[in-house]
């Protein structure tokens, strides 16, 4: 990794509806050019092991599917930008096997790992992700192209 | 009493719920958790290559994928009716066993951590794994990356990937190590038994050598006589990967013992309309709702019950750490819900020796790792213990190996009706007198829960291991919510 490196993250789950829409916008990228300094990855997993793969980068851009509860009033396909300081919550696990993004990059800087001066995430509010496929909804499918686009622009693509 | 239906599709917001009935006097009446539900799995697998379910079961859930990739690989080998090559075998073992090093680790530290390192009445924003490393250290933490990050090479070296491992497939394994390879396995191994010694150490220390810990974990409001079940070896010994199920019953004596082809005729599914997610019982004790005993035919599948299902463990520090588990604990069975926290420790550092033994093991490095199958069955039961419970996976294929039917019952969905018994237990043991219900009751509470390491991941198939959860006391009669308590990420 160099100095001022970038990594673009899609996260999510291949076979689990619009919750693959954050690798399918990775694998595009990744179908490049993509400027120097810039790597690509996908993972289908969070928590301690995304503390593993943010590391050493100076800026992470992660794309990933949002099912938002219904009060905020969202449409499926709606894109959200968020930064890390917009997570920051009590540190409460969600679950008994992974901890919040925030937890996880907290843990990072108190254990002096090199760790991201930036976070970045677009979030693609989805319509389906309880049901087994491989299909996006065409909400989902429509707001991938913007992403991408949204993406190139971050990194300068 | 009043009746309380709870409709599935209005209640679920997209994460677990416990919801806890009282009347007027707190006193509890009703006890229910819900999860979401995820749909159209059988339907998604059916048409494929059946040795794509090594694959793609990993995916229904980030959190035990190899745990799915063994269980699937060996119901392959089931339906193509092939024996698995030695050295291939031992490799499927070895990577499984340091998953569970990685596993039972990351429990440790991340959810029984905050409780028991923090304590359970402990400020909620300390009591996470920041809080934990200011007690325990850095240099802990920083080991405990290590040790996840070495197990990650570990397994990559034989899995293909670090995440979602590819290297099962009917008869063996995908790729033979190198002796290179090898001599990193040792090197890792070795590192994660000091490390396992090290974790019964710290709770030795902070956990059993405080009374207040150690009476909460005996205590009644933790504990249930139920069934036990768990994977054994030729010697009745604790086996993750492959041997026979052995069940135990809450007088400790063996109920049966079968092999994993025959779960259907030992286990059935009770069924709750409120609920997405069946209720296994023990077919030949029945089911008589939700109560233990020795005619209650609930029986749990955890850390805990495997130990209490076997006769000990098959190497020599964790043998030690078993016969003084049950020196401390009152002989067996040991039925203290949160006692599962020291079982998984226990099980940790056999996870570790087992690995290390399977390394250095000069079959290790045999080139020959895979029979080629020449017929196909149709049909086949693959069972490993996953870390939360006995996992069953059993395909039927067509002539041409192509799916027709799944059907899994998966580790948590085993502790069902235990679950819900000991939250509604916990429940009444703590929400007694008075009117005020605090954050800390509700988090004892959940304590219940999490002992059983509950991952609803695969469950219902469900959202990959992202579980927040709600605990909700509510009135019975004005279900008007009186507390709450929500774990979000």
């Amino acid at each position: 990794m160099t100095a001022g490196s970038t990594l673009v993250l899609g996260m999510g789950n291949p076979i689990l509806s619009d919750d693959g829409v954050g690798l399918l916008v990775a694998g595009r990228l990744a179908e490049g050019p993509l400027p120097p300094g810039v790597e690509v990855r996908q993972s289908e997993v969070a928590g301690l092991r995304l503390l593993e793969l943010v590391r050493g980068f100076t800026r992470v851009i992660i794309i990933d599917a949002l099912k938002s509860p219904a009060e905020a009033g969202r449409e499926p396909g709606q894109v959200v930008r968020y930064e890390a300081k917009d997570f920051r919550g009590g540190h409460r696990y969600g679950s008994a096997h992974s901890i919040g993004l925030d937890t996880a990059l907290e843990l990072g800087h108190r254990l002096g790992y090199d760790m991201p001066e930036e976070v970045i995430v677009f979030a693609i509010e989805a319509e389906d992700v309880e049901t087994f496929g491989e299909e996006l909804s065409p909400p989902v499918a429509d707001a991938a192209g913007r992403v991408l686009a949204l993406v190139r622009e971050e990194i300068g693509a | 009493m009043k009746k309380v239906t709870v409709d599935p599709i209005t209640r679920l917001e997209g994460h677990g719920k416990i919801e806890i009935f009282v009347d007027d006097d707190n006193k509890v009446q009703n006890v229910y958790f819900q999860i979401p539900e995820l749909r159209g799995f059988e339907r998604f697998c059916v048409g494929r290559p059946v040795e794509e379910l090594a694959r793609i079961t990993p995916r229904i859930c980030g959190v035990c994928p190899e745990a799915h990739h063994m269980a699937a690989t060996k119901a392959i080998d089931a339906v193509f009716g092939v024996e698995v090559a030695p050295t291939g075998r031992m490799l499927r073992e070895l990577l499984y066993n340091t998953f569970y090093v990685t596993d039972h680790t990351t429990h440790f530290y991340i959810l029984a951590g905050p409780d028991f390192i923090m304590g359970p009445e402990s400020d909620p924003a300390a009591r996470n794994i920041l809080g934990v490393i200011g007690k325990v250290g850095l240099e802990t933490a920083g080991a405990m990356i290590k040790l996840r990050a070495e197990a990650a090479e570990l397994i990559s070296m034989i899995g293909g990937k670090q995440i979602h491992p590819v290297c099962g497939l009917p008869g063996g394994v995908s790729q033979a190590i190198t002796a290179e390879q090898r001599d990193r396995m040792v090197e890792i191994t070795a590192a994660q038994i000091e490390f396992a010694q090290f974790t019964l150490k710290l709770f030795d220390d902070v956990v059993l050598a405080n009374t207040g810990y150690v009476d909460l974990i005996k205590s009644d409001a933790f504990t249930h006589a139920t069934y036990n079940m768990g994977m054994v070896d030729e010697d009745d010994k604790v086996n993750f990967y492959d041997g026979k199920i052995r069940v135990t019953g809450p007088d400790g004596q063996e109920l049966e013992k079968f092999d994993g082809k025959d779960y259907l005729a030992h286990i059935a599914e009770h069924v709750e309309p409120y609920s997405y997610l069946t209720y296994p019982y023990l077919k030949s004790v029945g089911w008589k709702g939700f109560v233990d005993g020795m005619d209650s035919g609930v029986y749990k599948a955890s850390p805990l019950s495997r130990l209490n299902a076997s006769d000990g463990m098959a190497t020599p520090l964790a043998q030690a750490e078993y016969e003084r588990f049950y020196e401390t604990l009152g002989g067996k069975p040991v039925q203290a819900t949160l006692a599962t926290h020291w079982a998984r420790l226990v099980e940790l550092l056999y996870a570790a020796e087992r690995a290390h033994e399977l390394a250095t093991d000069p079959e290790i490095i045999n080139p020959d790792v895979r029979n080629i199958p020449t017929g196909i069955v149709g049909e086949g039961v693959g069972v490993v213990e996953a870390p939360r419970g006995t996992l069953y996976h059993h395909y039927k294929t067509d002539d041409k190996g192509m799916v027709t039917n799944v059907n899994l019952i998966v580790g948590t969905t085993n502790n069902n009706a235990a679950i819900s018994m000991s939250l509604k237990k916990a429940a009444e043991g703590i929400l007694t007198g008075g009117k005020e219900i605090s954050e800390g009751s509700l988090n004892m509470i959940e304590m219940a829960f999490r002992a059983y390491d509950p991952c609803f991941g695969c469950a219902t198939h469900t959202l990959p291991g992202d579980m927040p959860l709600e605990v909700t006391v509510k009135g019975e009669a004005t279900r008007e919510v009186i507390a709450s308590v929500k774990r979000n990420m």
